[in-house]
């Protein structure tokens, strides 16, 4: 039996008179990478916000790896790594620096060690004395990969991790998330908009429309339940426009 | 190590290569040592037409023993107190901004509030951070402003000397971080990141230069220069005898000065300093004893924009004000 590394139930979240996001009630099993997909305001990063606990559900609970957000938030931060759209870090630190100083507040005690694993499981060494502020988009991508999973992570939420990057970003971003799946058997939950990336990298998805998810299941199932010529990209148009 | 310091560490870091934060502290520490070294060579000079004087007389054959100037060193470092007061003062709010508007436009405060991070970690470790920043300016400052009046000045100074500049370090100290700690708060309570600079500047204009602006227009003793009782040789009873008349008048005027806690640091560090005549010599305990008062809301005022800071820059606060 798959325990839930993510489950929510009848979670929802209204500013004002908007709501943002319906009677989200999912589970995602542990070592799942599990696609959010959901044209713009369909409620992707609201969704990620709450299960970081960035945001507090005006409805409804959810959990992470058995932590409530709503009465145990401090549990849920301790066990998530958290890559938000267009990372910033402190331009006036140095990669290391930003990197020590996330660390530590993630409960590192001597950090440099786990950063130089880690840097060089993103292959992404000899940076370690530059300044942040002087890298680029694709650069940043992997220092917030790097800050997200510094602790060992349970769960690790991606915001459009493929916002603004090049081609060549893309498939290092998503060779990444792969191998963080297979080689650490982590639990992965991103919002996206590329959904070719999402068939080569998700293990399930949902799709959510105007803050109420209209479709769940594994990616396997998805792709059967459709005339095998369909892309993904059909298949989405048409569940999307179903429950519009 | 905890998180608090975690914050504060960085916070140092960055701040220590940061262009505007150099060219701030530099301006202001270019200011005050300007206007020490103009008033320690006007010191100087005063002591050698003295010396001159002494001589001639001696030389002439007097007898005739002149009477030494009333010349305090430390009364040269009112022009650096009075840049404290209004500049370090503004550039403390621009600082306290900076450090909360920069984590809200940069997006870097989602990193830290997605951390297992405790309730005032983010607030107690900017304060604290620039606290220390604010240790550093002060203690470069007294120092800098100290060597100018010995090297510039060539003005004797002893031990009770260097106890009164550092006593009044200490209320530079609580001054400065009273503004950084407001500045701190109110942009953490803003929606609008400009809304928390513009609150903080419009009480920087009240408090720092209208209230104390129309304290000191409305003091009879400032109405000529170099004092109205002083200039029509009215000694100090028969002074206090005309106030008494005023009294009521004098007490809206005195209301009005210490309902701004820039007027409780100027009274405070003019007394230890002895800029204020009165107090230049006076024994420090009864310097102190009369200051007691101002020492106690300086530091309450101090404390209470900590706590405020720390009260509106929780997680709630700036979560509310991502969203």
């Amino acid at each position: 039996m798959t325990t839930s590394a993510i489950s929510t139930s009848a979670l929802s979240r209204s500013f004002g008179a908007h709501q943002a996001l319906a009677d989200l009630t999912l589970d995602v099993a542990q070592g799942e990478v599990f696609g959010l997909l959901g044209h713009n305001g369909a409620g992707k990063t609201t969704t990620v916000n709450l299960l970081t606990t960035l945001l507090e559900p005006t409805a409804g609970d959810a959990s992470i790896s058995g932590h409530s957000v709503k009465t145990d938030a401090a549990g849920v931060r301790a066990c998530i790594g958290y890559l938000p759209e267009n990372v910033q870090f402190y331009d006036n630190l140095t990669l290391l620096e930003n990197l020590r100083f996330f660390a530590r507040l993630s409960g590192l005690r001597r950090p440099d060690a786990r950063i130089r694993d880690v840097l060089g499981f993103l292959d992404f060494t000899g940076h370690d004395t530059q300044r942040v502020g002087t890298f680029s988009k694709g650069m940043r991508q992997r220092v917030g990969i790097a800050q997200a999973v510094l602790h060992s992570p349970a769960v690790l939420f991606l915001d459009e991790p493929t916002s603004g990057l090049d081609p060549e970003g893309v498939r290092t971003l998503r060779e990444t998330i792969v191998r963080l799946n297979h080689e650490f058997g982590m639990t992965i939950f991103m919002n996206t908009h590329l959904l070719s990336e999402v068939t080569k990298t998700c293990t399930s998805i949902g799709i959510l429309n105007h803050g109420r998810l209209v479709h769940h299941d594994s990616m396997t199932n998805t792709l059967a339940a459709f005339p095998a010529d369909e892309s993904l990209e059909d298949i989405y148009f048409q569940l999307d426009s179903a429950a519009a | 190590m905890s998180d608090t310091w975690i914050v504060a560490e960085k916070e140092l870091l960055d701040l220590r290569r940061d262009r505007l934060f150099a060219i701030l502290i530099g301006f202001l520490a270019i200011a005050s040592l300007i206007s020490v070294a103009v008033a320690s060579a006007d010191f100087r000079n005063q002591l050698d037409a003295y010396n001159l004087y002494v001589t001639n007389l001696a030389q002439s054959g007097s007898t005739v023993t002149a009477a030494a100037p009333q010349l305090f060193p430390l009364k040269l470092l009112r022009g650096g107190i009075e840049y404290l007061e209004i500049l370090g003062a503004l550039f403390a709010i621009v600082l306290g901004y900076g450090t909360i508007a920069k984590e809200k436009y940069r997006g870097t405060l989602a990193l830290f509030l997605s951390r297992p991070v405790s309730r005032f970690s983010f607030a107690g470790g900017k304060v604290l951070g620039l606290s220390i920043v604010w240790l550093g300016v002060v203690v470069v400052l007294t120092a800098v402003s100290l060597v100018a009046v010995v090297t510039i000045g060539h003005a004797p100074i002893g031990g009770i000397d260097v106890a009164r500049l550092l006593i009044a370090g200490g209320f530079a100290w609580l001054y400065l971080v009273f503004w950084t700690a407001l500045a701190v708060g109110l942009t953490a309570l803003s929606t609008r990141l400009s809304t928390g600079l513009i609150v903080a500047l419009v009480i920087w204009l009240a408090f720092v230069l209208i209230i104390p602006q129309i304290g000191d227009t409305m003091d009879p003793d400032n109405q000529v220069p170099g004092g109205l009782f002083a200039t029509l040789n009215i000694q100090k009873t028969d002074e206090l005898s005309v106030l008494a008349q005023f009294s009521a008048f004098d007490g809206i005027r005195n209301g009005l000065e210490v309902s701004s806690v820039t007027k409780h640091f100027e009274r405070l560090t003019f007394a230890f300093l002895g800029i204020k005549d009165q107090y230049n010599q006076l024994p420090l305990g009864l310097v102190w004893t009369a200051m007691l008062p101002y020492a106690i809301t300086l530091t309450a005022a101090t404390l209470a924009s900590v706590v405020f800071a720390a009260l509106a820059t929780t997680r709630r606060t700036l979560q509310r004000n991502q969203s």
